[in-house]
């Protein structure tokens, strides 16, 4: 492709925001399955993979589902952050399937946090 | 004078609320509100990320503190009027928390999270680190874009020596000046190389950095290339981390993709391209000229510096080799500014590093702190603490070449200089926690496995070195050190240290001088004591039941051959250190049980019932006794005071040969095993068939002699005594100190009490009788009376049940039988009428602050008096040693509890050749340890009398190592047995024996339980 100018890469960045920043875009809910060496150690991607077939067997059209790096705490996975569009990110803990359900059903699909899977609310503060 | 806002406007200027607009918001703001002539009243500022990100834009005004989100320029003259005109709050922009929500902790609540600074691991978690566009949309290549387009090559220099970013390799070398050695070095082409070769255990930041931001690195790189004029650079990372070579490859292809990489990037006439280097895994190979070889493909060694590789570096070619999470920063650091950056951390360390945090802590994993940040809040507030209600001991810094932190030096601030100076060093960031169960001589023995194994070969001082303070840990956890063993690995450490080449050999021996620093107490107890303090060292360790019992009695092995059904042999594993069994399987209080790991899956195993079992059974056996073998005749031991103490001097010296008399005062002798001890819980049949064990062995025992008055020490040592052993016991009981006390007839200390019934005086004290007290001789006391035909009898005490010192499963019984517990009430004053006792006056107490030993201190009521009418009186408050036999020859020193003072380890007092031990030296405690007293004493005894130095007590371990047996599937339905009891009312009128001990079956089907933790 062509080579990018400093134009571009603004330009990309504005198209980008909508999966970063789920205001910016057209989806709902965003699924971000943590998928670190230690994620998948633990069987992140097992997660991944049955919230993957979740999603299709639904078919719903507004929910982003996406891997990312370790969020930090190694020994609390699999993790999972679920962000609803104009409320904050929870962050899953210690998942497994039966919990990976509940959080779908409940959350994702009806957008009520599953409290007692959570471990927390809100972004990380980056400085 | 400050200046007065009504209003302060705090808009978010986060990078995410920056990239949904919120400086724009915040002009217009400005705009609007001077458009009003609303600037004196309303002040507007920006801060750093409030961590709602998704409702950006984000404000918040004070001073109501509301929480405004998702603000649009567009909005501005409407938030304006509502809110700075009007003064109503503009509902539009409210921040509502969805339901359910609440229940969920924010994460700034979180402590883990709220103390973590993200500079390095901004992204981790956010951005999907296989998408270019979502590392953009988070301000990525601007940093590159700005250094390519608007920066010259010295710019750059100039910046990065502004922020201050050291190497966060470990070394800590400032990047600017590396680049700038290297900027200004001749030579072409120039190579900007990436360490990504992470090797220390416990450390695994780079990796996660790579697997979630590969982006970064690749950024790093190409602006360092570009200050160094450098147009090649190689990533050297180890094969073992798939997923982050996987992550790069994909990076690098897309920023080929989007020219970030190649020719002419983003049209600024600036090529670059990044190769990735797959290292084997050698630990040497993170030594830069060792890894500098590697890519040459050759033999990854290190060499000598100078020249350094700024001039000579890969293929002999001026190059720059940068840590990972070094250039991970250096994309914000060139877009945001240098000033952005050092205005984070310490003065002399910048900015934040990142920690992987591992071992015994609650939260394990990669955290981010500013330098400067202490250690202890790393620990306990990000980490969580210490799981398992374990204590800290110490935390390792910097792998296998730093060093241990103790928990005295918790306040230390991690950055650079501050580290240094406790022995360890910043390193890579690895932080492995290590709780009380860490033994800290095994530790430096795993880290120095590690460095003999990675040790090139190259510098024989390395090469060896590491190998024979390897050898040395080795022996010293086998229980073969050697008293020199210490100044040895000193003397070794340093010329290694002196002698090698590179950063590996230098640091190598680290771990070996750190806990030699703050646990040097730790290598002496393996050395000399030949005991691992942690249970760490098998050889040197015993099981928990064995370590925690003060006379190291060998439970394992007991217990295993009871399940055998071998009763006789474990009657003599048993008596390798107990003289008087069939006493303690009564009335041992067992600390070995609490420790039981039986306990933390259901009930520990009844091991003081399973030594009572044994040695009843071979009571008989005691009868075949045979005297010891004098091999010292010439070297007289004399014991004064025949309590459990005195008899196990008497007994251990004997089998080694000594002619040993005891001399005690009583007309009986087993000191509180006969005169404190009531006989429903030891019989005295079995006390005087253990004793007459003792005497069988050749030991005299002189009843009713008393030292000082019968016959005095100098009359001793002329009949030639060489050594002294004082197990005088404590006997005396303390006084309550109120008004009254002594005065009248029915007032008699608990001590004085039951030895005249023991002593045969069995009558009634009076009708209702009140003890005072709550330890065990208050229930002895209490108990006592009531067989002997008090009507009613009360125990007074001035705290509550469960602070009741005395064995629980004692006062359970003393309860059955019908005694009275009177709860939070102090005696003040002893009430008598014609010479005798006829009541006390009470207060009550409330529980207040805890006091020195942690329980609440009892605090009277005003007011609250009231009397308790009663005939007798007996206060059991506690005893010391009755010292009235000295006289004035001998200096002894005494402690203020009235006590002799010894020396811990030798159990000798300040007057050679006297010792001391068992309630004499500790005030009131328990036979087991005066048993335990007893066998150190002689150990020690013998040393003075053979005239060797003391050479340290060795702690016991299993005699035996016996198989496990088979298990059976009825061993899964054993529970602990019940202990066959007399009942209450078959007891309350007589002397019989309470406890009636478990039957054969029982015992043998107890001892399968046992998990064998010797095994």
């Amino acid at each position: 492709m062509a080579k990018l100018r400093v134009e571009d890469l603004k330009r990309i960045k504005e198209a980008a925001k909508g999966t970063v920043n789920l205001r910016a875009g057209e989806y709902r809910v965003k699924i971000t399955v943590h998928l670190g060496t230690c994620g998948i150690a633990a069987g992140a991607r097992k997660i991944m993979n049955f919230l993957l077939e979740k999603i299709q067997k639904t078919g719903a059209a507004d929910i982003i589902l996406t891997s990312s790096g370790c969020a930090g705490l190694c020994n609390h996975e699999p993790m999972m952050t679920v962000e609803v569009k104009d409320s904050a990110p929870v962050k899953y803990v210690l998942l497994d399937e039966e919990k990976a359900t509940k959080i779908f059903d409940e959350h994702v699909m009806n957008g009520h946090p599953v409290s007692k899977y959570a471990l927390s609310v809100g972004s990380e503060t980056t400085y | 004078m400050e200046k007065k806002y009504r209003v302060h406007l705090l808009i978010c200027a986060g990078t995410s609320c920056v990239s949904s607009g919120s400086l724009d918001v915040r002009d217009a703001l400005v705009e609007e509100i001077n458009k009003r002539e609303l600037q004196d009243e309303v002040y507007v500022a920006t801060t750093g990320c409030n961590g709602f990100c998704a409702a950006g834009p984000l404000m918040i005004a004070y001073p109501e503190g509301v929480f405004y989100q998702k603000l649009t320029t567009k909005d501005v003259p409407y938030f304006v009027e509502e809110y700075l005109v009007k003064g109503r709050i503009a509902e539009k922009f409210l921040f509502e928390s969805p339901e359910g929500e609440q229940l969920v902790p924010a994460i700034k609540d979180i402590g883990f999270f709220s103390r973590q600074v993200l500079v390095a691991l901004r992204n981790r978690g956010l951005i999907d680190p296989d998408s270019i566009d979502e590392y953009i949309a988070r301000d990525g290549y601007m940093g590159t874009a700005k250094a390519l387009l608007e920066m010259t090559p010295e710019q750059i220099v100039e910046e990065m020596k502004a922020s201050g970013l050291r190497g966060r390799g470990g070394a800590g070398f400032p990047t600017g000046l590396k680049w700038q050695f290297c900027a200004g070095s001749e030579g072409s082409p120039k190579y900007m190389l990436c360490n990504a070769d992470e090797g220390d255990p416990g450390a695994f930041m780079d990796r996660s950095i790579l697997e979630s931001d590969p982006h970064a690195v690749l950024e790093g790189m190409i602006i360092g290339g570009k200050a160094i004029g450098s147009h090649h650079g190689f990533i050297y990372v180890r094969a073992e981390y798939p997923l982050a070579i996987q992550r790069l490859q994909t990076a690098i292809g897309q920023a080929k993709d989007y020219g970030l990489l190649g020719e002419d990037i983003l049209g600024s006439g600036f090529d670059m391209d990044i190769e990735l280097y797959f290292g084997a895994g050698a630990f040497v190979c993170g030594e830069e000229t060792a890894l500098m070889r590697s890519i040459e493909g050759k033999r990854g060694m290190p060499r000598p510096r100078p020249p350094f590789p700024a001039h000579k570096g890969l293929w002999d070619r001026p190059s720059v080799l940068n840590n990972v999470e070094s250039l991970a920063n250096v994309p914000q650091i060139i877009y945001r500014g240098a000033e952005w950056f050092s205005s984070l951390g310490t003065e002399k360390s910048t900015g934040t590093k990142v920690f992987a945090l591992s071992g015994r802590v609650r939260n394990i994993g990669l955290i981010e702190v500013p330098m400067g940040t202490p250690l202890r809040s790393i620990i306990y507030d990000i980490g969580g603490g210490i799981p398992d209600n374990k204590r800290f001991k110490a935390v390792q810094l910097g792998g296998p070449s730093g060093g241990c932190i103790p928990e005295s030096l918790l306040e230390t601030p991690v950055d650079y200089e501050n580290i240094a100076k406790t022995g360890a060093i910043v390193g890579s960031g690895g932080m492995v926690v290590m709780d009380e169960t860490t033994c800290m001589v095994d530790l430096a023995k795993f880290f120095l496995g590690f460095t003999a194994e990675e040790s090139c070969g190259k510098c024989t001082p390395c090469r060896e070195g590491t190998q024979q303070l390897l050898n040395i840990l080795e022996r010293i956890t086998q229980g073969d050190g050697r008293p020199d063993d210490i100044e040895r690995l000193e003397t070794l450490s340093k010329v290694i240290q002196s002698a090698s080449l590179c950063g590996l050999g230098q640091t190598a021996p680290n771990p070996v001088l750190s806990t030699l620093r703050y646990f040097r107490h730790e290598y002496e107890a393996h050395i000399f004591d030949k005991h691992c303090p942690t249970g760490t060292c098998k050889r040197l360790s015993a099981p928990p039941c064995q370590s925690t019992c003060p006379t190291g009695q060998d439970v394992s092995t007991y217990t295993a051959l009871i399940a055998q059904g071998e009763f006789r042999k474990a009657w003599d594993i048993i008596r390798m250190e107990n003289p008087l069994p069939m006493c303690l399987g009564r009335i041992c209080p067992h600390p070995c049980e609490t420790q039981c790991t039986r306990g933390d899956v259901d009930k520990p195993i009844s091991i003081c019932a399973l030594k009572r079992f044994a040695a009843d059974k071979n009571r008989e056996c005691l009868k075949d006794i045979e005297p010891a073998k004098a091999l010292f005749p010439e070297d007289k031991v004399a014991v004064i005071g025949a309590g459990p103490a005195g008899l196990t001097v008497a007994h251990d010296l004997t089998l080694k040969g000594y002619p040993v008399t005891v001399f005690e005062e009583l007309p009986v002798a087993g000191g509180m095993l006969h005169v404190g001890i009531p006989e429903y819980r030891l019989p005295r049949d079995v006390l005087n068939d253990e004793i007459n064990a003792i005497k069988r062995l050749g030991v005299e025992i002189r009843l009713g002699v008393r030292v000082g008055r019968d016959i005095s020490i100098d009359e001793m040592k002329a009949s030639g005594y060489k050594a002294f052993f004082f197990g005088i016991g404590a006997h005396k009981g303390l006084k309550l100190r109120i008004p009254g006390e002594d005065e009248f007839e029915g007032f008699i200390d608990a001590t004085k009490f039951l030895r005249n019934v023991n002593l045969g005086e069995k009558k009634a004290p009076g009708k209702k009788v009140c003890v005072i007290g709550a330890g065990n001789s208050a229930i002895d006391a209490a108990r006592t009376s009531l067989r002997l035909g008090a009507e009613e009898v009360h125990i007074v005490y001035r705290r509550q049940r469960e602070q009741m010192p005395a064995n629980p499963a004692e006062v359970d019984a003393a309860e059955e039988e019908g005694i009275q517990i009177d709860l939070l009430t102090s005696p003040i004053r002893i009430l008598g009428e014609n010479g005798k006792v006829v009541g006390m006056e009470c207060l009550f107490n409330e529980l207040g602050k805890p006091d020195a030993s942690g329980r609440r201190r009892p605090v009277p009521v005003e007011g609250s008096e009231f009397i308790i009418e009663t005939d007798v009186i007996i206060p059991a408050i506690s005893q010391s040693p009755d010292l009235s036999f000295l006289n004035d020859d001998l200096q002894f020193n005494i402690s203020r509890w009235n006590s002799f003072e010894v020396d811990e380890r030798t159990l000798a007092t300040n007057v050679p050749g006297f010792f001391s031990g068992g309630d004499a030296v500790t005030g009131p405690a328990t036979v087991v340890e005066a048993i335990g007293a007893g066998h150190r004493a002689a150990v020690s005894i013998d040393c003075y009398l053979r005239d060797r130095p003391y050479g340290g007590y060795w702690h016991p371990k299993p005699h035996l190592t016996l198989p496990r047996l088979e298990a059976t599937e009825e061993d899964e339905k054993l529970v602990r047995p019940e202990m066959n009891e007399l009942p209450a009312a078959d007891r309350v009128d007589n002397f019989d024996e309470v406890e009636l001990g478990i039957d054969e079956k029982a015992a043998c089907l107890e001892a399968r339980r046992c998990l064998r933790c010797d095994l």
